[in-house]
C-alpha cells in the first residue's frame, strides 16, 4: 500500500510518499515522477518520510525518475529517509547518484 | 528483444572464435543465474530486498528456462534470499546457455559450427554473423561508463553482469579499466541481484585462494 501527496515549493515538485514502494506500487510512483516531467516541472523531490519500506523494484523508479528529471534539465532528490531505508539507499550506493537531504527544507535550500 | 542471458552470452564469446572467454565454470553460472533473475525482475514477476526474493506475478514470460525458473520459484515453500536462488538456480546453467545460445542462432545472431580436434572430440563453435546486437550493448555499456549522468537500471544490470565475470576487459582496455574503475564500482552496486552475484563468485574465488594457499603450505 502506497499513497501519493503533491504539492510545489518555488520550482520543486514535492512528491510525498507515505507506505510500501515495491514491485506493486512502483509503477504507480514511476507514472507520477513521468507526469510530473512531462508536464514541464523536472525539479523533484520525492519526500519519504512517511516511507516504510523499498525494494530493488522501488529503487530501480528512483533511478528511472532520476534519469528522466536529468535528461529534461532538472533533477530528481530524495529527503528525510527512515533509518531502515537510509540504510538500503546507501548500502546500495545511490547516494552517491541522487541527491540525498535529511529534511525537506535541506532539499529545497539545495535546490534554490 | 534480447534478454539479459542473451545479452551477457554475446558479450562472453568471442566474437571471431565463436568459442567463450575463459571464465571459470563456477563464475559462469552464478552470472547467468542473475542475468536469469533480472530478467524475471524487469519483467515485474519478482521483486527483491536484502533479505528476501518475493514473486509478484506467476505470469510466463515466454522464456522457457527462466519460466521453468519462475514456476520453481512460485512453488517453493521456502522464503529464499536472492543468493541463495541465485545457487540454486546456477545448477541449471548448462541448459539457461544452451537454449540462449539456440535463440540467438535461431534470429540469426549467431551461427552454431561443429569442429573436431584430436580427430575424436566435438566441440561447437558460435561465431556472430550479425554483431549488431553486440555492439548495442557495448555502446551501452561504453555510454554509462565514460559518463556521469545517471544510469539508465538496464543498462546498470549489464554492466554488474559483465564486471562480475570481469569481461569488462573486453570492451576497454586495462588502462581504461584503472581510470573508470571508480565508476564501474558505483554501477555495480546500484542492482541487488548484481551485487549478490558478485558476492557468490567472491567467496568462491577467496575458497579457492584459501584452499590453494593450503595446499602451498
Amino acid at each position: 500500500m502506497m499513497n501519493i501527496g503533491e504539492e510545489k515549493a518555488d520550482s520543486v515538485v514535492i512528491v510525498a510518499i507515505e507506505g510500501r514502494v515495491d514491485g506493486l506500487t512502483a509503477p504507480e510512483l514511476e507514472n507520477r515522477i513521468s507526469e510530473i516531467v512531462d508536464r514541464g516541472d523536472a525539479q523533484v523531490l520525492l519526500d519519504c518520510a512517511g516511507m516504510t519500506y523499498v525494494s530493488s523494484a522501488g529503487l530501480r523508479i528512483f533511478l528511472t525518475g532520476a534519469r528522466k528529471c536529468q535528461q529534461n534539465g532538472g533533477n530528481l532528490m530524495i529527503c528525510s529517509l527512515q533509518p531502515d531505508c537510509k540504510s538500503v539507499i546507501e548500502t546500495s550506493g545511490f547516494h552517491t547518484v541522487i541527491d540525498c537531504h535529511d529534511t525537506r527544507e535541506a532539499a529545497l535550500a539545495a535546490a534554490s | 528483444m534480447l534478454t539479459f542471458v542473451d545479452e551477457i552470452l554475446l558479450l562472453m564469446l568471442d566474437d571471431e572464435k565463436g568459442s567463450f572467454l575463459p571464465i571459470r565454470e563456477s563464475t559462469m553460472g552464478y552470472v547467468l543465474a542473475g542475468a536469469v533473475l533480472m530478467d524475471l525482475a524487469f519483467a515485474n514477476r519478482i521483486d527483491t530486498d536484502p533479505n528476501q526474493l518475493m514473486v509478484l506475478d506467476k505470469t510466463p514470460i515466454g522464456h522457457s528456462p527462466h519460466d521453468r525458473i519462475l514456476e520453481n520459484i512460485t512453488s517453493s515453500d521456502e522464503t529464499k534470499d536472492t543468493k541463495a536462488w541465485i545457487e540454486t538456480i546456477s545448477r541449471e546453467a548448462g541448459e539457461i546457455r544452451e537454449q540462449s545460445l539456440t535463440s540467438l542462432v535461431d534470429t540469426g545472431i549467431l551461427e552454431s559450427q561443429e569442429e573436431k580436434f584430436l580427430w575424436v572430440f566435438r566441440a561447437r563453435r558460435y561465431p556472430t554473423i550479425d554483431g549488431r546486437a553486440e555492439r548495442e550493448v557495448k555502446l551501452r555499456i561504453t555510454g554509462v561508463l565514460l559518463s556521469d549522468e545517471t544510469p539508465d537500471p538496464k543498462d546498470v544490470a549489464i554492466i554488474c553482469l559483465a564486471d562480475a565475470c570481469n569481461i569488462l576487459r573486453d570492451v576497454f582496455s586495462d588502462r581504461e579499466i584503472n581510470r573508470i574503475r571508480p565508476r564501474i564500482d558505483q554501477i555495480r552496486k546500484l542492482d541487488l541481484i548484481g551485487r549478490e552475484v558478485s558476492g557468490a563468485i567472491q567467496e568462491i574465488e577467496q575458497a579457492i585462494m584459501a584452499a590453494m594457499t593450503h595446499a602451498h603450505h
